[in-house]
């Protein structure tokens, strides 16, 4: 996937919006579930230090209808909240730890794309 | 509204203390006969599953005429057809065709929804019209049957109620109650909080190889909290488990607690939503009887709906910005269960909230995923005849009423 454009002062998030941003909720879960511990402590060392400034920015823009660069910079984002458990609490470990079969959990509502 | 006027004194008669309950539901284990047994499951269906009230639906699934939603229940046999109707009312069917009985709207899964363009529903197989009120609009053909009483073959009706947003249904052709009197002070307990503004919704189900009731007693107790939530929950050490509540058929309690040790992005993106009107603990809009005292401490309400319905009123206070997560429990057979988890929340206005909410709906979900890790293990383990019994504590008491209250039903 070549790089998605992010707004100032994200650019350099490029890379990592490749690998993580994707619109549908089933889509990012197929990408944390072969994920590798290094992978997470990537992304979380990238992310976590900014998230403030990221949601900052994010709270300008409505919830829907964002500039693509912007949309870009959610998505990465939505990737992270999901993620960051993972590096948290889970010591890198892509599945859940002593939990039921993530892959058997049906999103019920289509998994409408962001 | 049904809470004008209403006080936490109102419902004093409810609340039981752990004293209370074991004189009243008793201490001894409880027969686990009920789960194990086929033969009970098909009991169950008669005397609770096509007697009692069934949550199928919210009314801000279907905001408007035409919006439909169809519920495939094999614990009925039925399609169910939950649909708003031109004059704005919900009503519900069998989806079911009076011609030859071929479903009306086709489904894929245990849910579809859709909506009805012109306020009619239109058998595929040989196009029979059907208004979303009922009655059969058109046949193709018309003159070529013999004889057809097409007044009487509108779309077979089934019981629908509407309790703060939540849709009903009785399978009963005459059910004994109405929904208000089979609430009762359930009803009372909930009623006065605005579900209807969280129309944001995660839905997640699956299914579990299972017996319903080993699905819904997992989620019945707070017990677990501390062990099988070590990894998402961690340190949500002291929790208090009280309030307890028993009001006929349904039952209730409160989770009160620090809450979890906050991890520092679950912190970063809880302070966004707490400082938003819309999304901050709200614990103020609480019913009057749930938490009275305004204890900041509060997490969420823990109750059960008899038979199979959850929820989880949190107004905010316990997972950030969450306001309130249902669960339901749907007999697929004796052993195999339909689990359907919801997580509600108030419409996100930026896309700051937005990736808020995927977090906390994340670390909800991953909480889901170790709940039911227990289940089909535990189902197994009962089939094998090891044991006879659960041993119940005093904070499973949801547990040991739900037990009793369907030992109840069936016996009836
Ligand atoms: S079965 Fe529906 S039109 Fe024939
Ligand atoms: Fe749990």
């Amino acid at each position: 996937m070549t790089n998605p454009i992010l707004p100032a002062p994200f650019t350099d998030l490029a890379p990592l919006a490749a690998h993580w941003a994707r619109p549908s909720e089933n889509e990012r879960s197929e990408i944390r579930w072969s994920a590798s511990a290094d992978d997470f402590k990537a992304l979380y060392e990238a992310m976590m230090p900014r998230l403030d400034d990221i949601l900052a920015l994010l709270s300008q823009h409505p919830a829907t209808d964002m500039p693509e660069e912007v949309r870009n910079l959610f998505l990465l984002a939505c990737a992270f909240a999901e993620a960051s458990p993972h590096h948290e609490l889970y010591r890198g470990s892509s599945a859940v730890p002593y939990s039921f079969d993530a892959r058997r959990f049906v999103r019920t509502d289509g998994d409408v794309a962001l | 509204m049904m809470t004008t006027g209403m006080t936490a004194a109102d419902l004093a008669h409810t609340a039981r203390s752990s004293e209370d309950i074991r004189h009243e539901l008793g201490v001894d284990p409880v027969s686990v006969r009920s789960i194990r047994d086929p033969a009970i499951y098909e009991l169950e269906r008669e005397k609770i599953f096509k007697k009692t009230w069934l949550k199928v639906a919210t009314s801000w699934e279907l905001p408007k005429v035409g919006d439909y939603k169809v519920k495939e229940l094999a614990v009925a046999n039925a399609s169910v057809l939950i649909v708003r109707g031109k004059d704005g009312q919900i009503r519900a069917f069998h989806n079911v065709c009076t011609h030859r009985g071929n479903k009306v709207v086709p489904t894929t899964g245990f849910e579809t929804f859709g909506r009805s363009r012109a306020n009619v529903v239109t058998c595929r197989f040989h196009g029979w019209v059907f208004s979303t009120d009922g009655p059969l609009r058109s046949v193709p053909m018309k003159e070529r049957f013999g004889k057809l009483d097409s007044a009487c073959l509108g779309l077979r009706e089934i019981h629908c109620d509407i309790w703060e947003g939540f849709v009903f249904i009785n399978f009963d052709a005459e059910p004994a109650q109405s929904l208000t009197e089979y609430l009762g002070d359930f009803g009372k307990l909930f009623s006065g909080y605005p579900y209807e503004e969280s129309t944001t919704a995660f839905r997640y189900s699956t299914v579990l190889n299972c017996n319903w009731k080993v699905a819904h007693y997992a989620f019945s107790e707070g017990y677990h909290v501390p062990t099988i939530h070590a990894g998402s929950l961690p340190g949500f050490q002291g929790i208090e488990h009280t309030d307890f509540k028993l009001m006929g058929p349904h039952a209730s309690s409160t989770i009160y607690g620090a809450g979890m040790d906050t991890a520092p992005s679950t912190l970063a993106f809880a302070s966004m939503l707490s400082t938003t009107e819309r999304h901050r603990p709200r614990p103020d809009q609480l019913p009057p009887a749930i938490n009275p005292e305004r204890r900041a401490d509060f997490q969420f309400e823990l109750p059960n709906l008899f038979p199979n319905f959850i929820i989880h009123l949190a107004s905010g206070c316990g997972y950030p910005g969450m306001s309130f997560f249902t669960h339901q429990f749907w007999p697929l057979d004796h052993g195999r269960t339909l689990w359907e988890g919801i997580n509600y929340f108030r419409p996100a206005q930026t896309a700051a909230e937005q990736v808020a909410q995927q977090h906390v709906n994340a670390l909800h979900r991953n909480a889901w995923l170790e709940d039911t890790a227990t289940m089909e293990d535990t189902f197994s383990g009962i089939m094998s005849g090891t044991i006879d019994e659960m041993q119940l504590m005093d904070q499973e008491f949801l547990i040991r009423h739900a037990a009793r209250t369907l030992d109840t039903f069936l016996a009836a």
